[in-house]
């Protein structure tokens, strides 16, 4: 083994600043956080005089009211926001594979949306949506459709499919793009063969066309999953996670618990149940593209 | 537009002696170098003008004007809600200081008033805080109590402690010890438009005498015109939440603890008594019952009242004397008829006391803002140049610019800034400031506790957004407020 490693010194050394950087960056943090989880951070005191309280933060985030509220919205922004961006990107896709007069345009426009800043949708959208002057409750109001402005974002039923959609808005265009690239790969000849043998459009897409999409639609699945699980601009910048804790998700909860509440101790045991989370979402994309790269005969 | 004198409402308004002492404490009346207990319209116009200072000589004698020195600040600057007269004012000073002490190496940093505390935090606990930075009223005890802070009175910049309002000192002290100096001490008023008034049937120079006729005139107003009646704020994380709402609170006899009262203990939770609760229940209704309100007023500030104001669509709201001069600026942007519509609702506003509880208490919140060092343990580089903070701070704790930096939305945190010209120069120029200046016996300083911004930025507002959205009913959301309170006093996770 160690002759082994002596052989491959050179791209152990190729890798080491990378790994040292990772260190810094990502290993001392995330250390630094689990410590942090068992201690209590209360108000009145600095950080460096925290106490230690064992395993209480994430017994008492378990038993909480607010951690399963705060889940379960996650959850459903989560799901939501990735199944329909996926489902609204994937079609997207199929229909800009055509070739038809236009396309290019057609498909840079709706690029738009990926690629204005998060920060400035979230503003526009809160605008659009305001519950008192928002622009779709002055149209839906002027053609007669509605008696006042419909509620969005200050109720707490709607508020969360609000800014799903607004999420959806934002990113079907990268689910878009990723279907795009991967219906380049699907051979042309299988589909032509499979149409001389008789299948219809329908047939051809579910026996051909998907099955050679499988893995590029795991990789954005997970993508977009890990993406929306870590989502915090859409909803912290147009509610803050309210009215009444509505729209709060893991990431929004923990960063009001941090900085907002300075719970830094509850704050660093919902990271760590975040991270494990999120780590068990990665090491399904490790595996999604590893057996891509088996497939494809590369590894 | 008629000017609302209003010299003898404070004296024979409902000033309860417990308002007044929170403010006022015997021991300052005396050395204070303005009478406080005289305090009225009529005695501010007469004060006016009478002193001139020389702000360099004043601070050269704490920090040498030709002293050579670095210095990093953040400061909670102008933002969207604010006029543009302030804008220049704050622009005057910073470029004042230079001229001044051209051999510091000033680098300010303006942030908003609710971006500020959770940047500060942080940069704290990095240790990459600035050496020096005026903070929201709020904020002062926690930095404080958690020793963050270097020990600052205003003797150790050239002033006296009796220069300041004494509630306004309070907030600046821990555990005996002073931490910090008040910049501006506010009130604000009730502001209302007289034409809306008028078009629903109610009279257009009375203010509404209580916080019950506030609800039953926003109702009114909504049910004629179709409009919102007054410009309730409930949004989490956002100043003006607890702006509004603790007058309210504190008007119907109710509080988080006894901090309406002259020696407030911090001991007892006041927020599920049947007063508070009587006070979120006005909420309540108008929001809910009457629908009379902002349905935005969940997610949106009073920026977001004062164009609905401007536009017409809001009878009341409670707010600065800049608002004033917002409406102007905001209607100068305007164009076509919209800017003659917006000159209407300017002609037609009126400012008023803030309206009283069902006893006759009126109360409004003191706020502020206070300018502190911070320990060089804490700061970027491990080093303070304390000669160069204590010449920022003498500067904008001056009568001069503590009059200035406030001008057209807050009051002189010195208290020699009403002796000013430039105050007389304010008087005639700032309308309606009479009525924020009568608002300050009233005032009533949020909790000196650490706990303090986590009660006014999240519980509170939670504990309305609770009640508003029907996720509680309103017994239910006070006792939750009241319970959490509790929890973060016993210090829980």
């Amino acid at each position: 083994m160690l002759r082994k490693i002596w052989e491959h010194r050179a791209d152990y050394a190729y890798v080491l600043p990378a790994i040292a950087v990772m260190l810094i960056v990502i290993a001392y943090p995330i250390y630094y956080t689990v410590e942090l989880s068992f201690f209590n951070t209360p108000p009145g005191l600095q950080l460096r005089d925290k106490n230690f309280i064992g395993i209480d933060n994430y017994t008492a985030i378990l038993t909480s009211e607010v951690f399963w509220k705060v889940t379960w919205n996650t959850l459903i922004w989560t799901l939501g926001s990735t199944f329909i961006s996926f489902v609204l990107g994937f079609a997207t896709a199929l229909a800009l594979h055509r070739d038809f007069i236009g396309r290019g345009v057609l498909r840079a426009i709706l690029i738009i949306p990926w690629v204005i800043s998060a920060v400035a949708a979230s503003y526009i959208w809160k605008w659009i949506y305001h519950s008192d002057f928002g622009i779709i409750g002055a149209v839906l109001v002027q053609l007669g459709l509605a008696d006042r402005p419909p509620n969005f974002i200050d109720s707490v039923s709607t508020v969360l499919p609000s800014l799903i959609v607004v999420n959806i808005w934002r990113e079907f265009p990268f689910a878009m793009i990723m279907m795009m690239a991967g219906l380049q790969t699907v051979p042309d000849q299988l589909l032509r063969a499979a149409k001389v043998d008789g299948a219809n459009a329908w047939q051809r897409f579910w026996h051909v066309t998907f099955p050679h999409l499988r893995n590029v639609s795991t990789v954005t699945i997970l993508l977009l999953a890990v993406a929306n699980f870590n989502s915090f601009i859409i909803p912290w910048i147009m509610t803050g996670g309210g009215p009444s804790n509505a729209s709060h998700i893991w990431i929004t909860h923990i960063y009001e618990l941090a900085f907002g509440r300075q719970r830094w101790g509850v704050a660093s045991a919902y990271s760590v149940l975040l991270f494990l989370i999120l780590m068990s979402l990665g090491y399904f994309y490790v595996r999604a593209l590893s057996g891509n790269e088996r497939k494809d005969g590369s590894a | 537009m008629t000017r609302i004198t209003l010299g003898g409402a404070v004296l024979r308004g409902t000033v309860s002696a417990a308002l007044m002492a929170s403010l006022m404490s015997a021991s300052a009346l005396g050395a204070a170098p303005v009478d406080l207990s005289k305090w009225s319209p009529e005695y501010v116009r007469s004060i006016a003008g009478t002193q001139d200072f020389d702000t360099a000589a004043d601070c050269g004698k704490v920090t040498p004007l030709d002293y050579k020195g670095r210095l990093t600040f953040w400061y909670q600057g102008v933002f969207e809600g604010d006029p543009d007269l302030l804008r220049q004012y704050y622009k005057d000073f910073f470029e004042t200081f230079r001229k001044t002490y051209p051999n510091i190496q000033l680098e300010e940093q303006a942030l908003t008033y609710n971006d500020l505390l959770d940047k500060f935090r942080t940069a704290l606990l990095g240790n990459a805080a600035p050496m020096a930075v005026r903070l929201q009223i709020l904020g002062g005890t926690e930095f404080a109590s958690k020793g963050y802070l270097e020990p600052l009175k205003p003797e150790d910049v050239g002033y006296s402690t009796e220069d300041f309002w004494p509630g306004a000192m309070k907030a600046v002290t821990w555990d005996g010890t002073t931490y910090g100096i008040p910049t501006n001490n506010e009130t604000m008023a009730f502001i209302w438009n007289a034409d809306i008034f008028k078009r629903a049937g109610l009279d257009p120079d009375k203010a509404p005498a209580t916080w019950d006729d506030v609800v039953k005139y926003s109702k009114q107003i909504h049910d004629k015109l179709g409009i919102a009646g007054y410009g309730l704020v409930a949004r989490k994380n956002a100043g003006n939440t607890p702006y509004r709402f603790m007058p309210q609170l504190w008007a119907y006899g109710g509080g988080v603890f006894d901090e309406a009262a002259a020696n407030p203990t911090y001991k007892q939770i006041e927020l599920a008594s049947p007063q508070s609760k009587a006070a979120l229940q006005a909420s309540y209704d108008m929001y809910v019952r009457d629908k009379s309100v902002p349905v935005s007023a969940l997610t949106n500030q009073q920026a977001d009242n004062q164009p609905l104001f401007l536009a017409g669509q809001l009878g009341m709201m409670i707010s600065h004397p800049s608002d004033y001069n917002v409406m102007l600026d905001l209607q100068k942007k305007a164009t076509g008829t919209d800017k003659d519509k917006a000159q209407t609702v300017i002609d037609n506003m009126r400012y008023g006391l803030i309206p009283t509880g069902p006893d006759g208490k009126r109360a409004v919140v003191f706020g502020g803002s206070n300018i502190h060092i911070l320990k060089p343990e804490y700061v970027e580089g491990g080093k303070v140049d304390e000669p160069a903070a204590k010449a920022i701070i003498c500067m904008w704790t001056s009568p001069e610019w503590s009059l200035k930096m406030a001008y057209a939305g807050s009051n002189p945190g010195n208290l020699n800034g009403f002796k000013t010209k430039w105050m007389k120069e304010r008087l005639d120029s700032i309308k309606f400031l009479d009525v924020t200046t009568s608002m300050l016996p009233y005032g009533i300083p949020f909790p000196a506790l650490p706990q303090s911004p986590e009660i006014m930025n999240i519980i509170v507002p939670d504990m309305l957004q609770n009640a508003l959205t029907g996720a509680m009913t309103v017994d239910q959301a006070a006792d939750d407020a009241a319970k959490k309170v509790k929890e973060l006093m016993g210090g829980g996770l």
